[in-house]
């Protein structure tokens, strides 16, 4: 028998395999794209519009005859792709120079804080279309990462100053070790710890904000079609072939699950 | 009760945790009879946490437990099932292990534990617990126990735990380590204070601890464990006399002892001045220094020693950051290595500072991510230009002087004991190579094994590099095992100053001779020219 604290980890654990797994077949699955699906993508059959699901097409066809299994196959292809994109400029711009603001002198950290935490206090999706529209559709994943970036900064910046306030950073400051050694230590340690677990986060972040701009007609570009962006392309036959919408949507739902769960079910950023 | 006045007969008692190679306890028996104090004396993982754990009630479940316990007049029962003695049992933890909730008050935690333990409205148990305190010589008010946890002493969060079982009026108290780390004066007040409300109340006591402190001023029978076994047992002077198991007599040796005899100086007044201070006065008012008239001024030489003895809000702590610029001086002038500290920029400060080593009792001094040898080689990589293998080479040099060469090096400091722990803060001065070591109560918390190899580890460091140590402590055990001269602090002010040996012949003030009391163990001093 084991007691709830000796539970908790374990379950954690268990959530953590999973969705790791999760996310591995679906690389996987996406690695493989070509060969799983039955038709290259954006393959039309006037023949076999709006079929139902069926042996011969398992997740229907759509209003131009695409086999929806093999557009959902290359819509999480381009999903994961951007998000994956969007996900490593967050980290890179926005957890990294967090993490070194931390342990700038002189309240200069403290200010940089101050101006992410006003970027980080508007909501992400927003300052996303904010971005596209000063650029073009054709951005939408670095408009995500730099979107979502002063989230990461804030979140790496108070978890290093929490290191640098710490009683251990103290004695190290009062024995000479320099404050560029002690961000070593941060970037060492508290990058290996949290890595994994932030990128999953984040993955989950920027999957939900790329996908929500596609649906409002912000993001990918035909003819390439993400995930997004075919649901928002079947609203307007929704109620008669429900199948064109809740497939694409069941693999969004799988891609950010086994995100979240890969991150432990954390608070993931504010879409 | 039963007929015998036994509080509890335990047989046979076996204690294992899951996947652990030896058994905590190993066919532990152990009788304890009304009005008996009972000092279970161990090292730390000897069985005494296991057998707290199975009498107070909340072992883990993970524990493979068999053996019996019964409980006064009731049925002999298996040890593994939840057990519902028919006796008043209470619970004395240690203030340190944070046995408080942090956010409610710690009169109101009291309050309730003592409502449902005496099954009265938490308003009269309140009053019950006022009486208590009023009853206790020397013990704080209720009031001073109405704030969160983080904001009383633990001095005073020990009173109120004593207050509160004393108010429990129980068959049985379990003391866990309750009163240790307190300072000596406290410890032996309240140790002095809990013997006193045992002869009152009559009630049994078993007091688990890896010290000789409650053994020497309890009285009572001392049962020595080790392995989860009774090694022997007998009363502490009988212990002590050497007439007793070799495992024993260890025990009782590794007891510091005060001497009075002159040791030969370790280096005091040798070398040059390394920190000079003057005119520093802890109490000045920053805004208005100018109405300092007589500070503190000394000098400490390369390679001597100075203790700062001095219990908790004595300002030894205050003393040793200002003295290190790590405090902004409000008066004087503090010179380290020829360089006066006032006049340098942070930054030059920080370079000066490579050349002192803090070692202390705090368990998170070192960063608990850190591996064992990346801890070590910090400072040489942090200081010097050295290839790795130099480093490695440093390392295991420092490694081994201390005892932990043979750990796994990749292993992260979080997963080390705190012996271990104080082991490798000297390895890192070690390597360090410091003109001065700051040694802040080095042995807090440790069993009397640990001590007594953490203070040879420390001399021996001493001896081989020299740096000038600045010893940081409440114990005149300790100041006198790695210091030769001593300052006495209290509030705020120094009060006594001079050689350790002169001071313990002749102690001017009330409050050194307090000290030295606390640390003087009746019946247990042994060698000859000892307090």
């Amino acid at each position: 028998m084991r007691t709830s604290s000796q539970a908790a980890p374990m379950l954690r654990t268990i959530l953590h395999v999973v969705g790791w797994s999760g996310l591995g077949l679906i690389a996987l699955a996406v690695v493989l794209s070509d060969f799983l699906a039955h038709a290259p993508a954006g393959a039309a059959n006037a023949l076999h519009m709006l079929e139902a699901p069926s042996s011969a097409y398992p997740f229907g066809t759509d209003l131009l005859g695409r086999d929806m299994l093999s557009e959902s196959l290359h819509g999480l292809s381009v999903t994961l792709r951007h998000a994956l994109l969007a996900a490593l400029i967050a980290i890179a711009l926005g957890g990294l120079s967090g993490a070194v603001a931390a342990r700038l002198p002189h309240g200069a950290g403290f200010m940089l804080r101050g101006a992410m935490g006003v970027f980080a206090a508007i909501p992400v999706l927003l300052l996303t279309i904010l971005a596209i529209g000063l650029t073009a559709r054709l951005y939408a994943p670095l408009a995500a990462g730099l979107a979502a970036a002063p989230f990461a900064f804030v979140r790496a910046f108070d978890r290093v100053d929490r290191q640098s306030r710490s009683t251990h950073a103290q004695y190290a400051r009062a024995t000479g070790i320099s404050v560029a050694m002690l961000l070593r230590r941060d970037l060492t340690y508290e990058f290996r710890d949290t890595l994994a677990p932030v990128a999953a986060r984040a993955l989950a972040a920027v999957t939900i904000i790329l996908s929500t701009v596609s649906f409002l007609g912000f993001g990918t570009t035909p003819p390439a079609r993400d995930l997004g962006l075919m649901i928002g392309a079947a609203k307007a036959y929704y109620l008669q072939a429900w199948w064109t919408a809740a497939f694409p949507a069941l693999v969004l739902l799988v891609l950010i699950l086994c995100a979240r769960l890969a991150a432990g079910l954390d608070e993931g950023e504010r879409p | 009760m039963s007929e015998a006045g036994h509080i509890f007969e335990i047989a046979d008692l076996n204690v294992a945790k899951p996947g652990a190679a030896l058994p905590e306890l190993d066919r532990f028996s152990l009788t304890l009879d009304a009005g008996q104090i009972v000092v279970v004396l161990g090292e730390a993982g000897s069985g005494k946490e296991a057998l707290m754990r199975v009498l107070g009630g909340f072992s883990e479940k993970g524990d493979a437990i068999s053996g019996t316990i019964r409980f006064a007049s009731g049925a002999e029962k298996p040890a593994a099932k939840r057990l519902r003695p028919p006796i008043r049992i209470a619970y004395l933890p240690n203030p340190l292990a944070r046995p408080f909730a942090q956010h409610v008050s710690v009169l109101a935690q009291l309050s309730r534990v003592l409502a449902r333990k005496t099954g009265s409205p938490q308003a009269s148990a309140r009053e019950e617990l006022r009486l208590a305190l009023q009853r206790l010589a020397g013990a704080p008010s209720l009031e001073a126990l109405n704030r969160k946890p983080s904001l009383v002493d633990p001095v005073v969060q020990a009173w109120g735990l004593l207050a509160c079982v004393s108010a429990q009026t129980p068959d049985l108290v379990l003391a866990d380590h309750s009163l240790a780390d307190l300072g000596p004066t406290a410890v032996s007040t309240l140790l002095a204070t809990l013997a006193e409300e045992q002869k009152r109340l009559g009630f049994a006591l078993l007091y688990a601890t890896g010290g000789l402190q409650p053994a020497a001023r309890l009285g009572g029978r001392v049962v020595v464990i080790r392995d989860g076994r009774i090694v022997e047992e007998g009363d502490a002077a009988r212990l002590a006399s050497g007439h007793a198991h070799a495992y024993t007599r260890i025990l009782f040796k590794a007891q510091p002892q005060l001497s009075l005899e002159q040791a030969k100086l370790r280096g005091a007044a040798r070398g040059q001045p390394l920190l000079q201070v003057y005119g520093l006065d802890l109490l000045a008012d920053p805004h208005n220094p100018s109405r300092v008239r007589d500070g503190l001024t000394f000098e400490l030489r390369r390679g001597a020693s100075l203790a700062l003895v001095g219990e908790e809000g004595s300002g030894r702590r205050e003393l040793t950051r200002m003295v290190l610029g790590l405090d902004r001086l409000t008066t004087g002038r503090v010179v380290f290595d020829a360089v006066d500290l006032n006049v340098l920029s942070q930054t030059m400060t920080s370079r000066l500072r490579r050349r002192i080593a803090f070692i202390t009792g705090a368990d998170d001094a070192l960063d608990p991510r850190m591996t064992l040898w990346d801890t070590v080689d910090e400072p040489l990589r942090a200081h010097l230009n050295l290839s790795n293998e130099l480093i490695a080479g440093y390392r295991e040099a420092a490694l081994k002087r201390v005892g932990l060469a043979s750990h796994e090096g990749k292993r992260a400091v979080a997963t080390l004991s705190a012996f271990d722990k104080r082991r490798l803060q000297v390895a890192r001065a070690i390597v360090g190579a410091p003109l001065l070591a700051v040694v802040d109560e080095p042995l807090r918390g440790l069993d009397a094994f640990a001590q007594t190899i953490m203070r040879e580890v420390l001399t021996d460091f001493r001896t081989h590099q020299g740096p000038a140590f600045l010893v940081i402590t409440a114990d005149f055990t300790v100041a006198q095992a790695l210091a030769d001269e001593a300052f006495v602090l209290k509030d705020k002010k120094v009060i006594e100053r001079g050689s350790i040996v002169e001071i313990l012949r002749a102690p001017k003030e009330a409050y050194t001779r307090s000290l030295i009391a606390a640390v003087t163990l009746p019946g247990l001093s042994q060698a000859a020219g000892s307090v």
